[in-house]
């Protein structure tokens, strides 16, 4: 098994995450109103730009491969899309007519329209108007009654599937005529004109659902909920109970992101520190394996591994006498905590007051990152709280 | 701490179709009166269970379908009580394997219940008046290395309270 590789981009956590076409270059956001644009030189990650529109926080970045834009959203309640130039990205403003941040943001499959998830219990799903020379939104509202905090797009480029903070996934249609083409029949569902509701569907124990995600086919929904739920759903036929509605009651602590590595595999990572496999089919699903392997336990997890972005990371200064002060300062201990690690599923801490982990805080962010060459996903990457980026093997892993 | 004020503003004031806390959660398929008689029979299930050392069988009864929500006071009683004497009635030694066998929604009502009874445990006629707070820890600790602390989150964001 390879050692992942880890990279320190920022001393506070990444707020959105999203990689350019060739995954040497990302975008990220340092827990601010700006999105800094990072290259990919070897060991290390460069920063290359900083694109500074928005005035609140940003919430999330999609990075579309094939047209090479950027769209951010933010909680100023705007959402810019960044084309490139020779000057350098150059934003468009997205008229999104809420009220609210927004909170998440994905461009569709085609690229040629994203949707805007927000607090204002509304989908904005985007698309560009040739007439005017602007992007222009309509609004998903039914039945959504609070914000929504995830959206994934069907590989059909018509399908979003959005989760909730009342506890509850939706599949709607987000069929924009003049742009999309009519969609072929899938098990969600045939006709579907805009805001059609092809699921919905609960956690099992009122988690709001913090990740969605369809499977490479699109045929399998999966999301986790704040419940420390992991569920997947199989549609039967349109308006029909699914086929199976396979919920995990997890035994560890919530997860935040999850992402198909194939139709059998999803990889979750959340407050637990560590990306776990999941494996299964419809007849049932079951926690596989943690990508963090235990076998880094004893010596500092990344400690010495970490690689600093060119903006400088505790990776420099990562002697004892600064570790002693860090925990002293962030957990209130005067001195590093032993290495008695919890039973069942707490996290564990090591003598010099670090997690085992290589992510030293809650994960929020993950995605495929490589692809083999029969098209499944050989690495994917996580992004955390701890403004560390890192990067898994997870070919060949079931 | 004038700067955190704003928080405090409820911004849904005027919004009309605001989402409320019982929104979130759906009522009870069987109706008061129905939760009532099942947890009569099951109550009734369980005395006779323990009476028979059949731990694993009462702790299964009590812990499926528990009562939920508003106006079912009576049959939460009854629950609490039937699973009070469970736990007083099980021996240290057994827990573990008991809790092995439930299903993960039991561990979760479960665990619902212990810190319902920890909740209880300072007020004398309150609903963890007739089991001691060693027990309740005892199980607690039992019940998290089976279930672990997924099983914790679970009880604190489950709106369908026990």
């Amino acid at each position: 098994m390879s050692t992942p590789e880890a990279f320190q981009l920022s001393l506070g956590p990444l707020t959105g995450v999203a990689f350019g076409p060739d995954r040497t270059e990302v975008a990220i956001s340092p827990n601010n109103n700006e999105v800094q644009i990072y290259k990919k030189a070897g060991e290390t990650w460069d920063l290359q730009q900083t694109l500074s529109e928005h005035d609140k926080l940003i919430t999330a970045i999609s990075w579309a491969p094939q047209t090479n834009r950027i769209v951010t959203c933010s909680q100023d309640r705007n959402a810019y899309v960044w084309t490139h130039t020779a000057q350098g990205w150059k934003p468009a403003l997205v008229l999104l007519r809420i009220n609210r941040a927004a909170t998440c943001v994905k461009w569709s499959p085609k690229e040629d329209k994203f949707a805007v998830g927000s607090g204002a219990r509304t989908i904005a799903v985007c698309s560009f108007d040739e007439e005017n020379n602007w992007w222009v939104s309509k609004h998903i509202k039914k039945p959504l009654r609070s914000t929504v905090l995830s959206i994934d797009w069907h590989p059909n480029n018509v399908l979003l599937a959005a989760g909730t903070a009342e506890s509850k996934a939706y599949v709607f249609s987000a069929f924009i005529k003049n742009i999309d083409s009519k969609p072929e029949p899938t098990v969600w569902g045939e006709r579907v004109p805009f805001g059609t509701i092809c699921g919905e569907f609960s956690s099992p124990a009122g988690g709001w659902v913090h990740d969605v995600a369809f499977s490479p086919s699109g045929d399998i929904l999966g999301f986790v909920a704040h419940d420390s739920s992991v569920n997947l759903v199989y549609p039967s036929s349109p308006g029909a109970p699914p086929q199976a509605l396979i919920s995990l009651r997890t035994s560890a602590l919530p997860y935040l992101s999850l992402t198909f590595v194939s139709e059998n595999t999803i990889v979750a990572a959340g407050h637990d520190c560590q990306p776990v496999l999941f494996s299964g089919d419809e007849s049932g699903w079951a926690m596989s394996t943690s990508l963090d392997s235990k076998s880094a336990a004893g010596k500092p997890a990344a400690g010495g591994r970490v690689v600093s972005g060119s903006g400088g990371g505790p990776g420099r200064l990562n002697s004892d006498a600064f570790n002693a002060f860090k925990t002293a300062d962030s957990r209130g201990q005067a001195r590093p905590a032993s290495s008695a690690g919890s039973a069942s599923g707490g996290i564990e801490v090591g003598a010099d007051g670090l997690l085992l982990t290589v992510h030293q805080n809650s994960i929020t962010h993950i995605e495929a990152y490589e692809w083999g060459s029969g098209g499944s996903v050989s690495k994917v990457v996580t992004a955390g709280k701890d403004g560390r980026l890192v990067i898994w093997d997870v070919a060949g892993k079931k | 701490m004038a700067e955190y004020a704003f928080r405090k503003i409820d911004i849904d004031a005027l919004d009309e179709d605001t989402l409320l806390r019982e929104d979130l959660v759906e009522p009870d398929p069987r109706g008061p009166d129905g939760v009532l008689a099942d947890a009569k029979r099951k109550s009734g299930e369980v005395r006779t269970a323990v009476a028979q050392n059949n731990i694993a069988g009462a702790l299964a009864a009590i812990l499926s379908d528990p009562p939920y929500g508003a106006d079912v006071d009576e049959a939460r009683a009854l629950t609490i009580s039937a699973l009070q004497l469970i736990l007083n009635s099980t021996r240290s030694s057994e827990i573990a394997a008991t809790l092995k066998n439930l299903t993960p929604e039991q561990q979760d009502h479960l665990m619902s219940y212990l810190y319902k009874g920890m909740a209880g445990l300072g007020s004398k006629s309150g609903a963890g008046g007739e089991v001691s707070g060693s027990v309740l820890l005892t199980w607690h600790e039992k019940l998290t290395e089976v279930a672990g602390v997924g099983c914790i989150v679970r009880v604190m964001t489950d709106r369908r309270t026990l």
